[in-house]
């Protein structure tokens, strides 16, 4: 019992940094071209996260399906895990969010905009080799069926960043081109209310996919130490603490990662703004209608790309796209090594004690990289300072702090 | 290789369905923009010198209410899908339907 309280907390802990890794994907370049004001950006983000989130009806109890073998295909966790209060399970559960959480607070630490999603199956994966070995991962799919860690996780995520930069091009040179004899000012005011627009939609978008990943965990969870039985539904205050996570993350604002993806990758304008906002919200929805499982940060990065290629004399800063490729190479390595790791503290310590040594060495990594970042803070107020040095130079020189900073 | 060839298959259809809705409905509210700026003249346009001209107005409101009327179509069919229903259209008007 005590076990299954620390996965829910977890999971909602992963809900969180999911929802302020995030908000840049949404809300980036609406803050960079001033369309929003910051914290107007991230209140609307998160409202529209939490409508989502609560619109994600659908069944997610599968989502660790298509990457390990820990559930068969009606979602019922295999009978070997539930065994002993799903001790087993849960504890792969465990450790494959903590090796995510850690994941997203150091590439947060770094205003590193990774994939989310990737750190969620990264650490899944790694804890599921560690504790049942490599042949309870599922690498590839079948000849007829796109699946596996191949098929739903490392080719989507080579194609998404193409297909969206393809999209937020074609449509960043078409809108210049139209509107090439409507002057700078008149065009910016009017692009400025499109861009909210779609920024909104990648945020509602983003509530619906990414919320109900954890709430699947979660319920997953609860079947396993035989506390729910419903494969079929999501207990209603799964669905409400998920949601609340995911907006409250949203909130707080990943500034970091937002002042990388709105000031350090292109400068950019309002019309840039809107195809960039637009080709991510498309991409996002089509793909997940039509089952392609890609990620939002993937995504929104592409865009932002795409964007400058499509304006003539906009420079794309490639020192800066490299890092975060690089960042989205490990990411999935990276946090299926800390959940690894995770697991086998966890497995050897045993029972209680184990779980119990997972959370807090947990909750000291993350304890000790939000100590670390407030060397360096960056928020709403210097979030779209200019952006000056190189790729290393992701964050801005550490201010002076104003007397109101050092009242709080 | 088989899983490489279905991922392109499926990375097509995407990026036609997300150019058709990621460029086609921001060149129609661009449009849009173009026909504001015509339809204001003076300084929104880069001549300078123009009158104002209502049509352009006229032309702005059709555009936007395309885009609008888009969006909130897409919206309806995901939330309509995702708890179970499907969105028809009997007589070109959106209605729902069990599945």
């Amino acid at each position: 019992m005590v076990v299954l309280g620390m996965v829910i907390l977890t999971s909602l802990a992963f809900d969180f940094t999911n929802g302020f890794h995030d908000t840049a994907n949404a809300m980036a370049t609406s803050i960079a071209t001033g369309a929003l004001k910051p914290k107007t950006a991230v209140a609307l983000s998160a409202v529209l996260n939490l409508i989502g989130a609560f619109l994600s009806v659908q069944v997610a109890l599968t989502v660790t399906n298509s990457v390990i073998r820990i559930q068969d295909s009606t979602g019922a966790p295999d009978a070997q895990l539930t065994a002993n209060g799903g001790s087993a399970l849960l504890l792969i559960v465990l450790a494959g969010l903590v090796g995510a959480i850690i994941w997203n607070l150091l590439t947060w630490l770094l205003g590193l905009p990774s994939s989310s999603s990737h750190a969620l199956f990264g650490g899944l994966i790694g804890a599921t080799i560690a504790g049942l070995g490599f042949s309870a991962v599922k690498w590839v799919g079948t000849d007829t069926k796109l699946d596996g860690v191949v098929g739903k996780v490392i080719l989507p995520a080579l194609l998404s960043p193409v297909i969206a930069s393809v999209v937020a091009m074609t449509s960043t040179w078409v809108i210049y081109k139209v509107t090439k004899k409507v002057t700078e000012k008149f065009r910016n005011d009017g692009f400025r209310w499109g861009q909210i627009g779609s920024a909104s939609l990648i945020s509602l978008a983003h509530g619906m996919n990414d919320a109900q990943k954890t709430m699947g965990i979660i319920t997953l969870a609860l079947i396993a130490s035989g506390q729910w039985h419903d494969l079929h539904a999501v207990p209603l205050w799964v669905k409400g603490a998920c949601a609340t996570a995911i907006a409250l993350g949203t909130f707080i604002g990943g500034w970091r990662i937002i002042r990388t993806l709105g000031k350090g990758l292109v400068e950019i304008d309002s019309p840039q703004g809107l195809a960039a906002d637009s080709a991510s919200a498309a991409t996002i929805i089509v793909s997940s209608h039509l089952g392609f499982a890609l990620s939002t940060t993937h995504v929104a990065t592409g865009s932002i790309i795409g964007t400058g290629l499509g304006r003539k004399g906009a420079q794309v800063r490639w020192a800066v796209a490299l890092r975060m490729l690089v960042a989205w190479l490990i990411t999935l390595p990276s946090a299926g090594l800390v959940a690894a790791m995770t697991w086998a503290i966890g497995h050897f310590i045993g029972g209680l004690a184990g779980a119990v040594v997972i959370f807090v060495i947990l909750i000291g990594g993350a304890g000790y990289m939000f100590v670390h970042s407030r060397k360096n803070p960056v928020g709403h107020h210097n979030v779209t300072d200019e952006w000056d040095g190189g790729a290393g130079e992701a964050l801005p020189a550490a201010p002076a702090k104003t007397a109101k900073e050092v009242a709080r | 290789m088989s899983q490489v060839w279905l991922a392109l298959q499926a990375g097509v259809q995407v990026l036609f369905a997300a150019l058709l809705l990621g460029a086609g409905l921001p060149a129609i509210f661009a449009l849009g923009m173009r026909s504001l700026a015509y339809g204001a003249g003076g300084t929104a346009e880069v001549a300078m010198d123009s009158k104002p001209r209502p049509i352009g107005k006229v032309l702005a409101a059709v555009c936007f209410g395309v885009v609008v009327a888009a969006i909130l179509l897409g919206i309806t069919w995901i939330v309509a899908t995702g708890m179970g229903y499907s969105l028809v259209f009997d007589h070109l008007l959106p209605s729902f339907r069990k599945k």
